[in-house]
């Protein structure tokens, strides 16, 4: 019998960004469309996972290895809502040690394992913590491991910026077998404004929107309550929001290489948006339009 | 732009290590990789004096793996360093760390501070291999020892006639206990007292006495200026910069009359001194001259292709000594940039006018291929390392390795310094030429 193929997906973005809600909510919705998800929550805070087991932390796979280079499965993965599995990378404490080369020995030793194939899993969404800032944040994209990123990112120019240098990381690895883009999933999109910045960023860098997340505050009062959008308030709209972006996912299947800008561009790039609302606070008409 | 080199003649800072084993009952303790020892003294010393009362296979090292490369090492220096104090008898411990636990920022100057009070001077010093070489990390570690040690010590009185001698590096030259001894023998020469740090039974006395010298007196084109400057302003220390190593009887008597005068030596004085030790020397050389000057198998040029140190003392005996002519010299010890004029410049300081071409490489394959295309208006001379030996039987010339990697001599307390130790390279030189002949 042909193993069945684990689709393994990665979610950068800057951080406090909402990534982790993004991707803890994305998978309780796949999980509630039948599919069997793991979590791999890859920064050290280790909090990934929190939503999806009732706010509580999980020992994470690098507290393991501090006993034995040997992993036992019972000991670093926890089942959470609907039956999902979760999995911290850990690392060590604030300012000491290599977090990055953390992160690659915990992806590393949970794939040699094998552990995706035995719990015949459909999906394992890495979520890795703010900026690519070395090779150790970069691992979940490299040759083997996941096939498609998603970037979380809001119309701040921060956070484009991180997606941007995310894009660069990408770029860097798409000629060695690494993942390639699937889109961005746009957060925090309410102001009109918002929407087109983003529409606009993914228009220059030669990608796509994969979904528009609105604020909420179902989501704030979910979380407040240790869960995720998907498990506390299911028949909200922001819960449909997650499905839409589960469905789009699951049914994803051609990423690209995107096309990054280099400094000068991005800053110019964000200089014009910047005109652009100040315009708009002025009430000036700059679209289209105002050649009529 | 990538590259790769060819033939390596120097290590990385780590190999350091070997300037803390050559101060008697010294102790490297090592904040690396298992096997970085091992490698770096087998790049350095190869055969020679890699054993004794410390030695690389007995360094204690953290030994550090994945583990300690994502948690962080400091607990583990701390447990090694303790026991380290426990099981060594040593006099001075010096902490040495490598490339991942700088990558991963190891506190190590806080770890080794929380030894402070454990009886032994203990000090740090930083030697990932990406931020020097050996000879940089040699440096380091005596700058180290004067200002985590030495500065941190009571003020003592000056001593009259106290010189400390700087320059040979441990283990990075293969003849350094015998050089040092020699250039112990010739400031003696003059009623000075010498005191070198390296080399047996000197160790932490000698250290200890480095602050009370009346100079410091460097015997080294470049390497250690920073460390006689610092003296200076540490201790108020004046310094004396001899750029050649003397070898044979003209760069010996050069150099007593330079260090004599340094130290308000009579000329007088110094004049006998100097003229009995030539009388000897050129009575060795005389009785032999037909060798040196009936010889065909050798032409009168030569190269040298090693670190600025010896390359500029061997040239210098050749030359003025004994009157060969220097096609381009190699200068393989990655030289920083800004000691290269000089030494360029000392290269054009022989007698009767003559001067040298100097090429700075540290790839092998360029200088040999420089080498290959060079008229030596017969068989050359290649004075180098063992590298240097299977281009030197291509050309059909005559070869002599003095500097590492050395490999094919085992050698115990032999020198070239001095007005012996001219006569001592002379020797290998001749005896290589003459094992061609027969």
């Amino acid at each position: 019998m042909v193993a069945k193929k684990v689709t393994q997906i990665a979610i950068y973005g800057k951080g406090g960004i909402g990534k982790s809600t993004t991707t803890s909510n994305l998978t309780a919705a796949l999980s509630l469309a039948g599919y069997k998800v793991m979590q791999f929550g890859c920064d050290p805070k280790s909090d990934s996972t929190n939503t999806l087991r009732g706010g509580t932390y999980i020992p994470t796979v690098l507290d393991s290895l501090r006993e034995s280079t040997l992993i036992k499965p019972e000991e670093v993965i926890y089942t959470g809502f609907n039956g999902v599995y979760c999995v911290e990378a850990g690392g060590p404490a604030p300012g000491v040690g290599c977090a990055g080369r953390g992160i690659i020995t915990a992806v590393e030793l949970l794939k040699k394992g094998r552990i995706y194939e035995e719990l015949d899993l459909d999906f394992v969404i890495y979520d890795v913590l703010g900026d690519v800032v070395c090779g150790g944040f970069a691992m979940p994209i490299r040759e083997g491991i996941a096939e498609h990123v998603f970037t979380v990112s809001s119309a701040d120019f921060m956070a484009v910026y991180a997606a941007n240098n995310l894009f660069k990381g990408i770029q860097k690895y798409s000629n060695t077998g690494g993942a390639l883009l699937g889109g961005v999933i746009a957060n925090s999109i309410n102001a009109p404004y918002s929407k087109d910045i983003i529409d606009d960023f993914v228009k220059q860098t030669e990608t796509q929107v994969i979904e528009y997340i609105p604020r909420s505050v179902t989501v704030t009062q979910s979380e407040l309550q240790g869960k995720t959008t998907l498990e506390a308030a299911p028949n909200s709209e922001q819960a449909k929001v997650y499905k839409r972006l589960a469905e789009k996912i699951a049914n994803h299947t051609e990423s690209k290489t995107p096309k990054p800008l280099d400094v000068k561009e991005l800053r110019d790039w964000a200089a014009k948006w910047g005109d652009n609302l100040l315009a708009l606070e002025r009430g000036e008409i700059r679209s289209e339009a105002a050649g009529i | 732009m990538l590259k790769i080199i060819d033939q390596p003649r120097y290590v990385c800072a780590l190999g350091a290590m070997q300037t803390v084993q050559g101060i008697h009952r010294g102790v490297p303790v090592l904040h690396a990789g298992p096997c970085c020892a091992q490698k770096l003294a087998e790049g350095i010393a190869g055969n020679n004096g890699n054993s004794g009362y410390i030695s690389p296979h007995i360094y204690p090292c953290t030994n550090i793996s994945e583990k300690e490369t994502i948690f962080g090492g400091e607990g583990r220096l701390k447990e090694t360093i303790e026991n380290a104090l426990k099981v060594l008898d040593g006099d001075l411990f010096v902490v040495l760390s490598g490339c991942t636990v700088e990558i991963v920022g190891d506190d190590i100057a806080q770890v080794v501070s929380e030894f402070s009070d454990s009886g032994k001077p203990i000090i740090y010093v930083e030697t990932a291999g990406f931020k020097g070489n050996n000879l940089e990390g040699h440096q380091w570690v005596v700058n180290a020892i004067i200002e985590q040690y030495l500065a941190k010590q009571p003020p003592k009185d000056k001593i009259k006639g106290l010189v400390n001698i700087w320059g040979p590096v441990p283990s990075y030259d293969p003849f350094w206990v015998g050089n040092v001894r020699e250039l112990e023998a010739l400031v003696a020469s003059l009623g000075l007292t010498p005191n070198s740090i390296f080399g047996e039974y000197r160790g932490i006395d000698n250290i200890d006495k480095v602050p009370q010298a009346e100079f410091n007196l460097l015997v080294s084109p470049w390497l250690g200026l920073d460390t006689v400057k610092l003296l200076e302003t540490t201790f108020g220390t004046p310094y004396l910069h001899c750029p050649t190593i003397p070898i044979g009887a003209f760069e010996s008597t050069h150099f007593l009359q330079t260090v004599g005068a340094f130290a308000g030596i009579s000329s007088a004085k110094i004049k006998t001194i100097t003229q009995a030790k030539e009388k000897e020397y050129y009575y060795y050389i005389e009785r032999n001259s037909d060798v040196f000057l009936e010889n065909r198998s050798m032409s009168r040029r030569f190269s040298t292709v090693s670190n600025a140190a010896d390359a500029l003392s061997i040239a210098k005996f050749l030359v003025n000594d004994f009157g060969l002519f220097p096609a381009r010299q190699y200068i393989t010890d990655a030289t920083p940039e800004p000691y290269r004029d000089a030494i360029r410049q000392y290269f054009k300081e022989f007698q009767y006018g003559i001067e040298a071409d100097v090429l700075f490489s540290t790839d092998g394959y360029l200088i040999h291929e420089d080498i290959k295309k060079t008229d030596y208006f017969g068989s050359p001379l290649l004075v180098g390392s063992i590298f240097e030996k299977k281009l030197a039987e291509k050309l059909s010339g005559n070869f002599l390795a003095v500097s590492v990697p050395i490999k094919e001599r085992l050698i115990l307390d032999s020198s070239y310094v001095g007005y012996r130790g001219g006569l001592k390279l002379l020797e290998d030189i001749y005896g290589y030429v003459l094992r061609k002949f027969n």
